[in-house]
C-alpha cells in the first residue's frame, strides 16, 4: 500500500510542477500583446463601484458611475457654473404668488426606447417624498403637490419659499417610472419599504444619460456603452455639440494610487479619476505621453472646535487660534502649493456667494507677528501666564502655563485629525497646529484617529476638544452654511457639530433658505459668513487644487471645470484621435 | 462504532462553538460605539436623514430583538443586507468565495507539494550542505513578512519587468472579447494568479519543509525502516517509498492546524493585490463598519476552519488507530 | 582557578541545579548556528530600541510621528540630515525605524508574557483539575486556537471603532494563549502521576501550592520556549493589523511605516522607505525563530541525544 502511496504522489506532485510551469510560461507570453479595443475609454478607480442603484449609491465610486447614466434637469455650465438645461428644455418659470415652479421637458429617450415625459419627473419626485429616500427626501418634502399638464411640462407647488428648489431639487436624476413603480409596489407591501427599495439589486438600470450599462462583473471591470437614445447626441447645449463620440468606458479598479498611476503610464487606462498627490507630479509631467489638468475644487477643509465646552466656548480664544494659524505655510509647504487659502467657509471660487470682506485673521504677518497679536488678544480676553509668550521686552518666547480667564490652568486638549494615511495633509495639519499653538503655551495634542471613530466622536458623541475635517465636495448652493452652524442642527448626528448657537444667526439663516430672490439672498449669505467668520467656530484652513492625470493620444476633448475633468461635459465631448 | 460516535460528538462540539462565535461576534458588533450611518459625510445626508436609516437597517431594535431576526435569517440561509452594497450579503460572499477557494488551495497544495518534496531530500542530506541551506531557506523565507514580500514581488515583477499584472484577477480585454473562449479566460486568470500564488507559496512552503524533515528523520528511525534495510532494498527505495509516506502525515495534519495562519495571509494577499476574495471583502467591509457583511465574512471564515478542522482530526483518528478519544 | 573556588561553586551548583541545567543549556546552546544568529541579531535590533531615544533629544524634527523637517515637505532620499531619507510628510524615516523597534520589542514581550502566563495557568489548572474543567478549558482552546487571531482583532477594531496599543497586545495575548496550554497540560498530566505530586499531596499541600511550587517549576522552561514563538506571532499580528490601516494612529510601528508607503503611493518611487520596515519585521521574526529553534534543542534532550549519535 505504501508503495502505491508514493508513487501516485510522485507522479501527481511533478505533474502538478511541470503543469505550473507551463502555464505560467504560457500565459506570460500570449496575453502580453493583447490588443485594445479601438474607442472606448478605460478609466481607473481606486475602489469598486458599490451599486448601481441610484438611490442607494453613497460611495464616490457608486455617483461617479451612476452619475454617467442618471440624468437630472439641470446641470452646471462648466465655465459659468450657472445652471441650465439639460433634461429641461429652459429654464424654470417661477410664479411667486402660487410659489409654483413650472419646468418644460426636452424630448427625450429612456434607454429601452421609450419616452421620457413629464410623468418621470413627477414620479421622482412624488416617490422621493413617498419613501423618504435619504439625501433627496430634504430637497423635496416642501413641495406640496405636482402637476404634469401635458408630456413636456411639470408644475411643482412649494409649501413654502425655498431658495434651494432649482439648485438642490431640480438637479435630482430621474429616474423612469415604468421601472421603479414595480419595484414601489412591491416595496409598499413589505413592512420597510425604504429599506427594500434601497436593498434592490439594479441589475438593468433603465437610464437617460449619454452611457448605459453593459458589463459588470463584480470584482473585474465596470462596463458601460454608449446610449444610442441619449437625448443629447447631435444637439448643441450651451453652444456644445454632443456625442458622445467614444463607444463605451470601462471602468478598472486598482486599489491603490500607486497601480492606477502606472497602469496609466503603461497605458492600460486613459485617465484615473482620482486627485494626483503631489509627490507624482513632477514623475508626470515630464511624461509625455501624461497629460495633467489643474482644476479647483469646491472643498472645504478647516479646524473645528467643541463650543460645549470650556475653554473652547470663549471666541477670544478661537480669534488667537485663527490668528496662529498660518494658511500661507499649511498651503505653501503642506500642499506643495497646490490650494487655495480660505477666508471664508465658502470657497472663493464660487464667487457669486463668496464674501470678500470677512474678517481676515493674522493675514500677511509672520510667525512672531502672529503670536504677538494672539498674545495680545487673550491678555485683553484675561488670560495668564506662568511664562508668557511675549516678555517683557516684546521678544517671543516659548509661553508656558496659560490660565484661563478664571485663574484656572487650561487642561490639556486634543487636536483629533484622520490618521496620514486617509490624509496626510490633516494629519499634518494637526501636527502644525499642535506646535504653533504650544509656542503660545496652549497645551495642544495632535491625535490621529481612525475616520470612522473619529466622526463618531465628534458628529454623534460630540465629545471632542477639537478637529480637523474637510468636505471634499461642497455643492454650489450656499445652503450647507446654513446647516452647519443652525442651532437646530447641534443634535446627535447633526451637522453643527461645533454646537454653534446663535440666535441672531439662526434668523438670518432661515431668512436666507427662503430668500427667492438671487441678490437679496446673496445679501444675508454674506451677512451669514461675517457673523460665522467673527465668531470662529470653525477655521477654514484650505481649498486644495485637483490635479488630474489623462494620457494624450487617444482621446481628446476633456472639459475643465470646476471639480476636475471627469464631467458630464466631458463624457458627451470626448473624441477619439 | 465507536468513531461514529466520536465523529457526532465532535460535529455536535463545532455546531456549539460556532454558534457560540455568532452570537459573541453579534453582541459585540450590536454594542459597538459606531454605526454605519455616521460614516456617510456628505452634507446632503441630514440628521433626519441618518435617523431614517438606522430605523430602516433595523438598528433601532432591542439588541434581543435583532438577535432573533439574525437568527432567523441565519436558518433561511440569509445573513441580511450590506449596509453599503444593498445586496444581500449572501450574493457578495457567494460572488466572492471561489475566488478565495481558488487562490487559497492552489496556494496550500502547491506549496505543500514543494514542501513535502524539499523536505525530504533535505532530511536524506541531513547535516550536509542542502540540508542547511534548504533549513535557513525555509526558515527565512517562512518568517518574511507577508505584506511586504507581496509589495516587493509587485515591485520586481509587476513594475520592474513587467511581467505580470499589478493586480485584480481579470483583465477586461480578455473577458469583453466575444471571441475569447473558456480557456483564455481561464489563462488570463491563472495570469493574474502567478504574483498572488507565488507570494502565498513562499511564506508557505518553508513550514511544510520544516516539518517533512524533522517527520522524517523521525519515521526513519522507526522499526520497519530497519527491516527495509535488512532486505537489502536501495536507499532510494525506502526513501521514496516507505519513508516519505509516513512522513507525510504530520503534514496533512499541519495543513489543518495551521489554517488560521494560512487564512490571515489569505486576506493580506487579497488585500494587497485586489483580488477579489473574502479576505478582501472582510478587510474593506471592516473599515467601512459594514457589519453584516464584516460578521458574515468572518463566520464563513470560522466555518470553514472549524470544519476542516473536524475533518483533520476525523481523518487521523480513522487513519491513526492508537487515537482514540 | 583555586580548589575552595571550585568546590564553592560545586555546592552553589548543587543548591540551585537550574544553574547547572542553565549552564548546561547555555554550552549546547553556544553549538547552534542558528541560535546564535538569532542572538546577535536580537541585540541588534535591542540596540536600536534603545537607541530611538536619541534622534528626537538631537532635534524635535526627529521627533518619530510629530517631528517634521522644516526644509522637506515630501519623501526625499537618504542624505546626511536624513540617513534613511524622509517619509511623504519630512519625517525621518530613520528615527521611525529605531521607534518600531521599540514598539516591536514592546508589543511582541508583552503579549508573549501575557499569552504565557494565560496559557501555562490554564493548562496546569485543566491538566490538574481534570474531569469537567479540563474538558470545559481544553474545547474553548480548540475554539480559540483556531480563529485566525489577525481577522479577530480587525473585526475587534471595527467594533471598538479604535485600538490602542496597548489594547491590541492584550487581544493577541488573549488568542494565542491555547497552544501553550495544551502542551502544558500535557506536561502536567504526565508530572501529576509523579511520586513527588503524591508525596506533596500527602503531606496535605494545598492545590494552589502543588499547582505552582511542583508542577510550575518543572514546565517553565517549555513555557519559555513558547515565549519567543508567541513573541514572533504577536509582532506579525500587530504589523499586519497596522499594514491594513487598523492599528493605533499614534504610534510608529513597522507594520505603520509600511502602511504609510503604501497608502500614500510611494511604493514604486521610494525603495529607500518601502525596504527598511519589511526587512526589519522580517528579521526580528527569524531571529526570534531561530532562537526559539536553538532553545527547542537545548530543552528536547531526546533530539539532542540524536545530534550526538548522528
Amino acid at each position: 500500500m505504501p508503495c502505491m502511496n508514493a508513487k501516485q504522489r510522485r507522479f501527481s506532485c511533478r505533474w502538478v510542477l511541470i503543469l505550473a510551469c507551463a502555464t505560467m510560461l504560457l500565459t506570460g507570453s500570449c496575453l502580453v500583446s493583447t490588443a485594445s479595443a479601438a474607442n472606448i475609454l478605460k478609466m481607473g478607480l481606486l475602489q469598486e463601484p458599490k451599486t448601481l442603484n441610484v438611490w442607494r449609491a453613497s460611495d464616490r465610486w457608486s455617483r461617479k458611475v451612476v452619475g454617467l447614466m442618471y440624468q437630472p434637469l439641470y446641470v452646471r455650465d462648466p465655465e459659468t457654473l450657472k445652471l441650465i438645461p439639460w433634461l429641461a428644455a429652459e429654464p424654470p418659470l417661477f410664479d411667486e404668488k402660487t410659489l409654483c415652479y413650472t419646468v418644460k421637458i426636452r424630448p427625450a429617450k429612456w434607454s429601452d426606447g421609450t419616452e421620457l415625459t413629464s410623468e418621470d419627473v413627477a414620479f421622482t419626485a412624488r416617490f422621493i417624498n413617498e419613501f423618504k429616500v435619504p439625501r433627496y427626501r430634504s430637497k423635496w418634502n416642501f413641495v406640496k403637490k405636482i402637476e404634469t399638464p401635458d408630456k413636456r411640462t411639470v408644475k411643482f407647488y412649494l409649501k413654502e419659499p425655498k431658495a434651494i428648489f432649482v439648485s438642490r431639487s431640480l438637479t435630482t436624476p430621474i429616474v423612469q417610472k415604468k421601472e421603479w413603480t414595480k419595484l414601489a409596489e412591491e416595496a409598499r407591501k413589505t413592512k420597510k419599504p425604504l429599506k427594500r427599495l434601497l436593498n434592490e439589486k439594479i441589475k438593468n438600470p433603465v437610464s437617460s444619460g449619454p452611457f448605459v450599462l453593459k458589463e459588470w462583473r463584480q470584482g473585474g471591470f465596470l462596463y458601460l456603452q454608449k446610449n444610442k437614445h441619449f437625448f443629447g447626441t447631435g444637439k448643441k447645449i450651451q453652444g456644445r455639440l454632443l456625442g458622445p463620440y467614444i463607444d463605451g468606458v470601462i471602468f478598472k479598479i486598482y486599489g491603490t494610487s500607486d497601480a492606477s498611476i502606472l497602469s496609466l503610464k503603461k497605458g492600460s487606462i486613459d485617465m484615473f479619476w482620482w486627485g494626483i498627490q503631489p509627490g507624482y507630479i513632477e514623475d508626470l509631467r515630464a511624461n509625455p505621453d501624461i497629460e495633467l489638468f489643474q482644476n479647483e475644487k469646491s472643498a472645504l477643509y478647516y479646524m473645528g472646535f467643541n463650543l460645549r465646552r470650556a475653554p473652547f466656548n470663549d471666541a477670544n480664544l478661537r480669534r488667537a487660534i485663527a490668528t496662529l494659524v498660518d494658511e500661507d505655510f499649511i498651503i505653501k509647504r503642506i500642499l506643495q502649493g497646490y490650494g487655495i487659502r480660505m477666508y471664508s467657509i465658502i470657497p472663493p471660487g464660487n464667487a457669486f456667494w463668496y464674501c470678500p470682506d470677512v474678517p481676515r485673521y493674522g493675514e500677511g504677518l509672520d510667525r512672531e507677528a502672529r503670536i504677538k497679536k494672539a498674545f495680545g488678544i487673550l491678555r485683553d480676553a484675561g488670560y495668564t501666564w506662568d511664562v508668557p509668550p511675549v516678555d517683557g521686552s516684546g521678544k517671543v518666547v516659548n509661553g508656558e502655563g496659560i490660565k484661563l480667564p478664571d485663574g484656572k490652568p487650561m487642561e490639556k486638549f486634543t487636536i483629533l485629525t484622520p490618521p496620514a494615511d486617509y490624509d496626510p495633509h490633516r494629519a499634518m495639519c494637526g501636527m502644525m497646529m499642535q506646535e504653533w499653538l504650544r509656542m503660545l503655551g496652549i497645551p495642544a495634542y495632535s491625535k490621529p484617529m481612525a475616520f470612522g471613530a473619529l466622526l463618531q466622536q465628534v458628529k454623534v458623541r460630540h465629545d471632542f476638544d477639537s478637529f480637523v475635517l474637510g468636505y471634499g465636495n461642497l455643492s454650489l448652493d450656499p445652503d450647507y452654511l446654513r446647516n452647519f452652524f443652525i442651532s437646530t442642527n447641534d443634535k446627535k448626528r447633526g451637522w453643527n457639530m461645533s454646537g454653534y448657537n446663535n440666535p441672531h444667526f439662526d434668523k438670518i439663516a432661515n431668512e436666507s433658505a427662503s430668500a427667492m430672490n438671487r441678490d437679496k439672498r446673496r445679501n444675508l449669505i454674506w451677512e451669514m459668513q461675517k457673523i460665522i467668520i467673527g465668531d470662529v467656530p470653525y477655521i477654514p484652513l484650505y481649498d486644495p487644487k485637483l490635479i488630474e492625470a489623462v494620457r494624450k493620444g487617444r482621446f481628446t476633448g476633456w472639459v475643465q471645470m470646476l471639480g476636475g475633468v471627469g464631467n458630464i461635459w466631458s463624457f458627451c465631448q470626448l473624441k477619439p484621435m | 462504532m465507536e468513531l461514529r460516535r466520536y465523529i457526532v460528538r465532535r460535529m455536535i462540539q463545532v455546531i456549539i462553538i460556532f454558534f457560540l462565535i455568532l452570537t459573541v461576534l453579534f453582541l459585540l458588533f450590536r454594542l459597538a460605539p459606531g454605526d454605519p450611518v455616521s460614516m456617510m459625510v456628505d452634507p446632503d445626508m441630514t440628521q433626519e436623514d441618518a435617523e431614517i436609516l438606522i430605523v430602516q437597517l433595523g438598528l433601532d431594535q432591542p439588541i434581543g430583538v435583532q438577535y432573533l431576526i439574525y437568527l432567523k435569517n441565519f436558518f433561511t440561509g440569509h445573513f441580511g443586507f450590506s449596509f453599503h452594497y444593498g445586496e444581500p450579503v449572501v450574493d457578495i460572499i457567494w460572488n466572492r468565495l471561489p475566488n478565495t477557494i481558488l487562490l487559497f488551495t492552489t496556494s496550500i497544495i502547491l506549496s505543500a507539494l514543494v514542501g513535502v518534496f524539499l523536505g525530504k531530500i533535505a532530511s536524506w542530506h541531513k547535516g550536509k550542505k542542502t540540508d542547511s541551506l534548504m533549513t535557513i531557506g525555509a526558515l527565512v523565507t517562512h518568517t518574511l513578512f507577508l505584506p511586504w514580500l507581496a509589495l516587493i514581488l509587485i515591485w520586481i515583477f509587476a513594475y520592474k519587468f513587467g511581467w505580470f499584472p499589478i493586480n485584480g484577477m481579470i483583465s477586461e480585454e480578455v473577458w469583453l472579447d466575444p471571441e475569447a473562449g473558456f480557456i483564455a479566460k481561464a489563462l488570463d486568470v491563472m495570469y493574474h494568479m502567478v504574483l498572488p500564488l507565488f507570494t502565498l507559496f513562499l511564506i508557505h512552503f518553508g513550514a511544510y519543509l520544516l516539518i517533512m524533515r524533522s517527520s522524517m528523520l523521525e519515521t526513519l528511525k522507526e522499526d520497519y525502516i530497519l527491516t527495509a534495510r535488512a532486505k537489502g532494498l536501495t536507499e532510494k527505495v525506502i526513501r521514496d517509498h516507505h519513508a516519505a509516506p509516513n512522513a507525510a502525515l504530520p503534514v496533512v495534519t499541519s495543513v489543518g492546524l495551521s489554517l488560521a495562519f494560512s487564512i490571515n495571509g489569505g486576506a493580506l494577499t487579497e488585500t494587497v493585490f485586489t483580488w477579489p476574495g473574502i479576505g478582501r471583502e472582510l478587510v474593506s467591509s471592516v473599515s467601512q463598519n459594514d457589519y453584516p457583511l464584516a460578521l458574515a465574512c468572518f463566520l464563513m471564515i470560522a466555518g470553514v476552519v472549524l470544519v476542516s478542522n473536524l475533518v483533520v482530526d476525523v481523518l487521523y483518528a480513522y487513519l491513526d488507530p492508537r487515537i482514540r478519544y | 582557578m583555586t580548589e575552595s573556588d571550585s568546590s564553592n561553586r560545586m555546592t552553589a551548583k548543587e543548591k540551585y541545579p537550574w544553574i547547572t541545567s542553565f549552564l548546561e543549556g547555555w554550552s549546547i546552546f553556544r553549538q547552534n548556528l542558528l541560535g546564535k544568529i538569532g542572538l546577535v541579531l536580537l541585540i541588534i535590533f535591542a540596540l536600536m530600541a534603545i537607541c530611538s531615544y536619541i534622534p528626537p533629544w538631537i532635534s524635535p524634527m526627529y521627533n518619530p510621528m510629530t517631528g517634521v523637517d522644516p526644509e522637506i515637505t515630501s519623501c526625499t532620499p537618504p542624505s546626511l540630515r536624513h540617513w534613511l531619507g524622509t517619509d511623504f510628510m519630512g519625517r525621518d524615516i530613520l528615527s521611525q525605524l529605531l521607534a518600531g523597534a521599540r514598539i516591536a520589542f514592546m508589543v511582541g514581550i508583552s503579549a508573549a508574557v501575557m499569552s504565557i502566563v494565560l496559557g501555562v495557568s490554564i493548562g496546569m489548572t485543566a491538566g490538574y483539575m481534570g474531569k469537567f474543567v479540563d474538558t470545559l478549558l481544553m474545547r474553548l482552546a480548540d475554539m480559540i486556537m483556531v480563529m485566525p487571531t489577525l481577522l479577530v482583532v480587525l473585526l475587534l477594531s471595527a467594533v471598538f471603532g479604535q485600538l490602542n496599543i496597548w489594547t491590541i497586545v492584550l487581544i493577541i495575548a488573549l488568542f494565542r494563549w491555547p497552544g501553550v496550554s495544551r502542551i502544558i497540560r500535557g506536561q502536567t498530566l504526565s508530572l501529576k502521576q509523579r511520586p513527588f505530586i503524591e508525596a506533596a499531596k500527602v503531606a496535605g499541600a494545598s492545590h494552589f501550592r502543588i499547582i505552582f511550587m511542583h508542577i510550575m517549576p518543572n514546565v517553565l522552561p517549555l513555557a519559555f520556549l513558547f515565549m519567543t514563538f508567541r513573541v514572533t506571532s504577536a509582532i506579525i499580528t500587530e504589523a499586519a493589523l497596522a499594514f491594513l490601516g487598523f492599528g493605533d494612529p499614534g504610534t510608529v510601528s513597522w507594520g505603520m511605516m509600511l502602511q504609510w508607503v503604501w497608502k500614500t503611493g510611494h511604493m514604486f518611487q521610494a525603495p529607500y522607505w518601502l525596504l527598511p520596515p519589511g526587512i526589519c519585521i522580517s528579521l526580528i521574526t527569524l531571529s526570534f525563530y531561530m532562537l526559539g529553534r536553538a532553545m527547542d534543542e537545548v530543552l528536547d534532550p531526546r533530539l539532542r541525544k540524536e545530534d550526538q549519535t548522528d
